[in-house]
């Protein structure tokens, strides 16, 4: 995926415990770190661990600074650069509301199509619409169907992982 | 003999776990029954109604002491200042809301300083958490970035391994404070527990102690290279224990490297060594300083290249190769970018460089640094500790080089509040041993001192335990001298009286026009009526003349004692390197220019 040169996606692998997520993101306020993006989920719940997200900025001192005291969190167990890595998929879905009106009906309807967007709900005055794809795409998709009127919009965060499986000893 | 000591062990594995299987234990019983198998000996707290069950529980037992503080900051720096003179994780116990949030700030001056806290908090039962109930604080939440790490306990099932956990990971790698929060409701809940060995596997916080062999390698050619070399201590030595001054030592007697120490390093190796330099920093000695400027070669081991040791950082000992070795990876080229990196406990990687530079038999000649030692002594010799003395008034130096003079045979234990009288007791004092001078480095808490040095008496029965402080800041904690009364704890507080905030006046004058907003001590007690009303003894001198016989009686009387010395109250601490300059522009002395001294960039910094 394109990304911009100093962005990084920080994929962190912590316990699923009350306040872990507080703990991170206090790192990033309380040192003056940027959050560009952020999402999270449990993804195994066996062993109780969540993974966590960032899509971060910064100079390779401050992003090394960010990585370690990260690692000093006493619930994080491991985490992985994805940008350093040499190829990564990076996606995020976005789910956006727009007005229905019979006018713009086609258009809206051809811009879905070429992007992949499904329709989740058809309703008289509003449609919903559904896309997966890179934030690039994502962004270049709301830009083409704003003038037929966004209602609401709402972005996941970038979830990614790396091609290859070569990192995932270290990380998991 | 082996399998005798394995018999033991089980037996004694036994004994443990038929003594608590057999019952249910409460909460409260159970926060007992962890701390006597954690080793605990003293716990420092104030009661209050959500730890009243573990209150119970210590009425109840023998072989846990508790001293009772007056107010929860004191407990901490109290735990701080046992743990820093013994090496042992303090412990606190305090109630929640108020009882919570008065430990915040003991909690940061421990992490910034790296020192083992457990901190045990009461807290409403857990049906009422989030109810804005009475003494209610989210103290988890506040205490989250000034502690290592700190729990709620939910569940009285995970109690124990909480509490291990919590002295595993305050002590272990990097130390620092634990909070943890137990609501009452837990303390009274019942559950089984079978000692702490039954636990041991799920203790998963391990830092790695030994550092990369290579790098090490690399490091010893860098050291076999340089010619102006410079060894840069912090307080990791003293963390990591004994040992590690032992094989900082030998590397010094091996090659003869001058080191200079920080102020939290005071002590890793003795400041009477030939090769020390004395403190660096803001307000280290010339010598000190400039040898960090002018060195090919920087070795930092266990210090974190804080901004009173740098200066300007872009102008910080621009010429030389550095090596930085700590415990904590977060520490290497977060100011400072460094050339190696030996990530690691000190004790482990000193010692293999010291095998290392025998292994290699790379010699030391005296020859090959003669051009340095000269630069070095040509610097001493400016003796930028001097000070003009009076006949007629006490100069702060002086007290201190007289203090210092008749206790040293006695080992003393120093702890200081923070300003000027701090620097002066850092320059002036000697420490030949670790672990016997504590000061607040990091977060710079006036009112450490009395408190802390309560702590270093408790651990320390029978030492001579001196609280060098300054009149401003001795009152932020003075309700301790009623906590030294109760225990009968002998501690000096020795007040360097100059009816100013120093350091901030100082600050005044060199940066704000000399006007002196509000860092003049008005309406200040009488010091003597004031420990005598406490049941302490209260001692005043005015004179130089006075000065000796006083610090001798101080010495003698074995009860507390305020020793009120009314010090010249114009002096100034130097040298000093003006803030955003680099170390080879300091201020000598009063007559130095400071004009020019003080960019708008330095203005500022703190």
């Amino acid at each position: 995926m394109n990304k911009n040169s100093n962005d990084h996606i920080i994929s962190i692998m912590v316990d699923n415990e009350p306040g872990v997520l507080a703990r991170v993101v206090g790192l990033f306020s309380g040192r003056g770190y940027n959050i560009q993006s952020l999402s999270v989920s449990e993804v195994d719940s066996d062993k109780f661990l969540s993974r966590i997200t960032i899509v971060t900025s910064g100079t390779k001192v401050i992003i090394d600074q960010i990585k370690a005291q990260l690692l000093k969190l006493i619930p994080v167990h491991n985490l992985v650069d994805l940008s350093e890595e040499s190829s990564f998929i990076g996606k995020e879905l976005v789910l956006v509301k727009v007005e229905n009106m019979k006018k713009n009906r086609k258009k809206t309807f051809d811009i879905a199509n070429k992007f992949n967007v499904s329709i989740l709900n058809d309703s008289k005055k509003e449609l919903i619409l559904e896309m997966v794809g890179t934030p690039i795409e994502i962004t270049n998709f709301l830009k083409k169907i704003r003038p037929f009127g966004i209602i609401e919009i709402t972005r996941s965060g970038l979830v990614s992982m790396s091609l290859g499986r070569d990192y995932i000893k270290k990380f998991i | 003999m082996q399998k005798l000591f394995f018999i033991l062990d089980v037996y004694d594995e036994y004994l443990v776990y038929f003594r608590t299987m057999r019952k249910f234990f409460t909460g409260a019983e159970l926060v007992i029954e962890c701390l006597k198998q954690e080793n605990v000996k003293v716990i420092f707290g104030y009661p209050g109604g959500a730890v009243l069950p573990i209150y119970d529980e210590l009425f109840k037992q023998n072989s846990i002491r508790h001293i009772l503080v007056r107010h929860e900051q004191a407990a901490v720096h109290a735990a701080e200042g046992y743990s820093r003179s013994t090496g042992k994780t303090g412990v606190v116990l305090v109630t929640s809301g108020p009882g919570a949030t008065n430990t915040v700030t003991g909690l940061a001056d421990a992490m910034m300083d790296s020192i083992p806290i457990v901190c045990i908090s009461g807290q409403v039962p857990t049906h009422m958490i989030g109810n804005d109930a009475f003494q209610e604080a989210d103290i988890v939440g506040i205490t989250r970035p000034c502690t290592k790490h700190n729990f709620l306990i939910k569940d009285v099932k995970k109690l124990p391994e909480v509490i291990h956990s919590g002295f595993n990971i305050a002590s272990k790698g990097r130390p620092g404070p634990v909070l943890i929060d137990i609501p009452k409701d837990i303390q009274t809940f019942k559950t089984r527990y079978n000692g702490k060995k039954s636990l041991l596997k799920k203790l998963t916080y391990k830092p790695k102690v030994s550092s990369n062999h290579d790098h090490i390698e690399e490091a010893v050619k860098m050291i076999s290279d340089s010619v102006r070399p410079m060894l840069y201590i912090g307080g990791g030595i003293i963390n990591s224990g004994e040992k590690a001054s032992k094989e900082l030592l030998n590397l010094i007697q091996k090659t003869g490297f001058p080191f200079t120490q920080t102020l939290m390093g005071l002590g890793a190796a003795p400041t009477s060594h030939p090769n020390f330099l004395g403190m660096l920093g803001m307000h280290g000695t010339f010598e000190a300083n400039q040898a960090m400027h002018k060195c090919d070669l920087l070795i930092c081991v266990g210090a974190r290249f804080d901004d009173r040791i740098t200066g300007k950082v872009s102008g910080f000992s621009p010429n030389s190769k550095k090596i930085h070795i700590d415990i904590d990876p977060s520490s290497f080229n977060k100011s400072v970018n460094v050339d190696i990196t030996l990530q690691g406990d000190l004790k482990v990687v000193l010692s293999k460089i010291n095998k290392l530079l025998l292994k290699k038999k790379i010699k030391f000649s005296l020859e090959k640094y003669s051009d340095w030692f000269k630069l070095l002594s040509k610097w001493k010799k400016k003796n930028c500790l001097k000070f003009k003395n009076s006949e007629s008034i006490i100069k702060p130096q002086f007290a201190i080089k007289r203090l210092d003079e008749l206790t040293k045979h006695l080992n003393p234990f120093f702890t200081t509040e923070v300003g000027q009288h701090q620097m002066w007791a850092a320059q002036y004092l000697t420490f030949n041993k670790p672990r016997h001078w504590m000061t607040s480095g990091g977060l710079g808490t006036m009112g450490y001192g009395l408190p802390a040095a309560m702590g270093v008496q408790i651990a320390h029965r029978n030492a001579l335990v001196i609280d060098v402080a300054g009149e401003a800041s001795i009152l932020m904690n003075i309700q301790e001298m009623s906590t030294l009364i109760q225990y009968r704890l002998p501690v000096k507080i020795f007040i360097l009286n100059n009816h100013y905030m120093g350091m901030v006046r100082q600050w005044q004058e060199l940066l704000h026009g000399n006007r002196l907003s509000e860092s003049y001590m008005d309406s200040l007690p009488d010091f003597v009526k004031l420990a005598e009303s406490f049941g302490a003894v209260g001692l005043r001198a005015k004179k130089p003349s006075d000065l000796d016989d006083m610090i001798k009686e101080m010495i003698r009387v074995k009860r507390p004692v305020i020793f009120d010395v009314w010090v010249d109250q114009k002096e100034n601490c130097f040298p000093m390197i003006p803030s955003g300059s680099t170390h080879d522009q300091m201020l000598l002395g009063p007559d130095d220019k400071v004009d020019d001294a003080i960019s708008e960039d330095g203005m500022v910094l703190v």
